[in-house]
């Protein structure tokens, strides 16, 4: 036995759940675009009669309508984790392809304004010099000169771009370390938030998502992935250390050495946690920072510093064998040096930063091979001459180093572009599938839209109804005694 | 599958940049006209490239090196021409004088007197230089090879040390062709050369008929040795004239290697492009008609 305005409540209900399902399809539709939304949707639940009846209950009760309390994100975790780790590879990919892209720009090659080129130019001027040994004439000998400072000067340049590519990447490790703490710390603050919310009952939908966009936003610069926690929170986890348990975040900072020149001693560039200490193996555009800091570009420039060592040890060691045009012996005069002026240079010393042109005048190149003891007076020969060409035609000589270097890099840079192309379409592909799962799609709105409408216009009908119902009951029923 | 307009979008957005990213790759590589730009475009192309371009550099060296060398080695040719025939005339001159002993003393002092004149000149001959190298002084620094005055050889001798020291122009990467000849190899050894000869002659000439006919001798000896040297000199020429040949074809051989590796095939690069570019609009046109209607263009 239901009561006389029951249906009255129940028409009441079905308008308010309409009005509410029309409420968030509103809502739906204003958030089409808004990243790291995820589509909400009301909870319709049929409102049941008494759930204990009494002994002699005889009520058949048809429930009491309708209950739209709930409005739910519809997502999928799994989902949203794969996205963490595949958008947090996709990112350190980007990082070392344009690092390589960049180190490849230092390179300069193949051109006319490499180190190759400059090498070539070298070997000819030896050459042209072995023609023109004309003591009289110092042209060939300067022009030689000048090549060599070109290429002592080219190193320096593409070893300095190198370095500035270093210091620049590491700065932004600073600047994204940064980042990654006001990230953390406005996770840790949403989570609070949250955890009050959900306490007192109140919705959180619009808090989560926003979390959940910061947390996407960490899993792209460190790798980061999220755990579920209590109260609707997160934990965010970096690495197996917790960055942000429920309320309160943990800090990064940048460690180690803050100059290429001080790597390799223990101390490389990495992130530690603040307090603790503890250094993280970081993914994401940090590890990828990390990578191009400690491995790529030192990578690099350790072959360039090689090549400018082996050019310094053969160059000065033909130079040892010769004679100037005075007649004396090439050995007191090394051709090129680690900037300092001391001789003999010790190669060990020499980088491609500080390789120096030494001898500055055209008659001390030794280019000359017969002793002047042997003839009597400074020879005229060549020959040390074709003996410095010769370096360019031995089979492990500084060229070949030097293609070897650069079919390296080249192979590498492809790799990492082909690597990263791969991984934007998984990492694409992985989003779209959140997106269908969690995005809005505006025909499905427009169709709940629809319904809702209809929904809404057909309980309104009812209260009608039973209006007119209780009408006749109330004016026209009772009329007999009067 | 649910589809949502956002996901369309980025996978549209996908697609096409890399069309978009594929005609930009062609549309450099047109205007470049080159194929490799940075080495991950083809390692084994950039390989290459070096590889040819330090051969080219090297090449054009030879190139110089060759004409240096032809140049210095017809200058000795000439030379060598000029001396032969100014011994032939000291021959006729020393012919005559020996034949006709009753020649006057007049006489017998003009021919002495030309004789002098002749051994000067072949000095000067023997003396000729290039870039101011003397042509038969070896590796000498000196500018003479032979002293003006004395007629002694002051150039550096052909081998010291155990060593052989010619002057050598480097015409390949294996190949080195010696340019010059020395005095003492031209024109015989210190203390009996050709000048030697000559000046004895003037003298003999004018004091001492009999030893005419011993200088006739030496003369011819000394011919020998001239001409000896002058088809060492022409057969090296020969050497140097192949060899530039051969670098002639090398250069180009270098080039064309060059532009294979390094350089478009145009016809391709623009069909290519044009192929891409009918992907690229089909595929705007595409997303443009995708991303366009919704139930909402539908609904009343």
């Amino acid at each position: 036995m239901s009561s006389t305005f029951g249906g009255l409540n129940t028409a009441r209900t079905a308008l308010w759940a309409s009005q509410r399902g029309l409420d968030v399809t509103g809502q739906n539709i204003a958030n089409v675009n808004t990243d790291g939304y995820s589509r909400q949707r009301v909870e319709l639940r049929a409102m049941g009669g008494t759930a204990v009846p009494a002994i002699h209950s005889v009520s058949s009760p048809v429930g009491n309508g309708v209950d739209a309390d709930q409005v739910i994100r519809i997502r999928d975790v799994f989902l949203e984790r794969r996205g963490q780790v595949e958008s947090a590879k996709a990112a350190e990919l980007t990082v070392g392809d344009e690092a390589l892209a960049q180190v490849e720009a230092a390179f300069r090659e193949p051109g006319e304004t490499g180190i190759q080129n400059m090498l070539a130019k070298v070997w000819t001027g030896f050459s042209a010099v072995a023609n023109a040994t004309d003591p009289q004439d110092p042209a060939a000998r300067r022009q030689v000169l000048e090549r060599l400072d070109i290429l002592a000067n080219g190193m320096q340049t593409t070893r300095a771009t190198l370095d500035q590519q270093w210091l620049q990447t590491r700065d932004n490790l600073e600047a994204l370390a940064a980042e990654v703490n006001s990230t953390a710390s406005s996770i840790a603050d949403l989570n609070t938030q949250i955890r009050q919310a959900t306490r007192s009952g109140l919705p959180t939908n619009e808090l989560s998502d926003r979390r959940d966009l910061l947390v996407g936003q960490l899993a792209q610069r460190v790798g980061a992935t999220s755990v579920a926690a209590e109260d609707g929170m997160v934990d965010v986890i970096v690495a197996g250390t917790t960055l942000v348990a429920s309320g309160s975040a943990l800090g990064v900072r940048v460690a180690g050495a803050d100059s290429p020149d001080d790597l390799g001693a223990g101390d490389d560039p990495r992130l530690v946690t603040v307090p603790g200490g503890t250094s993280l193996a970081v993914g994401g555009t940090a590890g990828g920072q990390l990578s191009v800091l400690t491995s790529t570009v030192p990578r690099y420039r350790d072959s360039l510093d090689q090549l400018a060592r082996d050019l310094v040890t053969k160059l000065n060691a033909v130079q040892a064998q010769g004679y100037d045009s005075s007649g004396a012996k090439g050995d007191l005069q090394p051709l090129l040096d680690d900037g300092s002026g001391t001789v003999p240079v010790d190669p060990a010393t020499v980088t491609a930063g500080n390789i120096r042109l030494r001898v500055t005048t055209p008659e001390l190149l030794a280019v000359a091979r017969t002793s002047p003891g042997d003839l009597g007076a400074a020879s005229a020969d060549g020959r040390n001459a074709e003996a410095f060409f010769d370096l360019s035609l031995e089979a492990g000589g500084v060229d070949a180093t030097y293609r070897a270097l650069v079919v390296g890099l080249g192979v590498e840079a492809s790799v990492a572009s082909r690597d990263l192309e791969v991984q934007t379409v998984i990492a694409t592909q992985v989003d779209s599938a959140r997106q269908s799962v969690s995005g809005v799609n505006l025909d499905e709105e427009m169709t709940n839209m629809l319904s809702f409408q209809h929904a809404y216009s057909a309980a309104a009908r009812m209260v009608t109804a039973i209006d007119e119902a209780l009408d006749t009951l109330i004016s026209r029923t009772g009329l007999v005694g009067r | 599958m649910r589809i949502t307009h956002r996901a369309v979008t980025q996978t549209a957005l996908l697609g096409l940049n890399s069309n978009l990213s594929a005609v930009t790759k062609l549309q450099q590589q047109l205007t470049s006209g080159k194929l490799i730009s940075t080495p991950s475009d083809s390692p084994t192309g950039t390989n290459k490239a070096l590889q040819i371009r330090q051969d080219q550099a090297a090449v054009e060296q030879f190139a110089r090196n060759i004409s240096d060398g032809q140049s210095w080695l017809d200058a000795t040719d000439t030379a060598l021409t000029t001396v032969i025939n100014q011994v032939h005339r000291v021959r006729e001159l020393t012919g005559r004088a020996a034949n006709e002993g009753t020649m006057s003393a007049a006489s017998r002092e003009a021919i002495a007197v030309e004789v002098d004149a002749l051994r000067d000149s072949l000095l000067g001959v023997a003396n000729s230089t290039i870039n101011g190298r003397p042509l038969f002084g070896g590796v000498t620094t000196g500018s003479v090879a032979y002293d003006r005055d004395s007629g002694d050889y002051v150039g550096a001798p052909p081998t010291a040390g155990g060593a052989d020291l010619g002057i050598t122009r480097r015409v390949s990467n294996a190949d080195q062709v010696r340019i010059d000849i020395t005095g003492v190899e031209a024109f015989g050894p210190q203390g009996a050369d050709l000048f030697d000869v000559v000046d004895g002659i003037a003298d003999h000439v004018r004091n001492d008929y009999s030893a005419l006919a011993g200088d006739l001798e030496a003369l011819d000896v000394a011919l020998d040795r001239l001409l000896s040297a002058t088809s060492s000199i022409g057969a090296r020429s020969a050497r140097m004239e192949s060899a530039g040949q051969v670098n002639l074809d090398m250069q180009l051989t270098l080039a064309s290697q060059l532009v294979d590796v390094e350089d478009i095939d145009l016809a391709r690069t623009i069909m290519d492009l044009n192929q891409s570019e009918v992907g690229y609009k089909a595929a705007l046109q595409a997303t443009a008609q995708v991303i366009q209607p919704t139930l909402v263009d539908f609904l009343r």
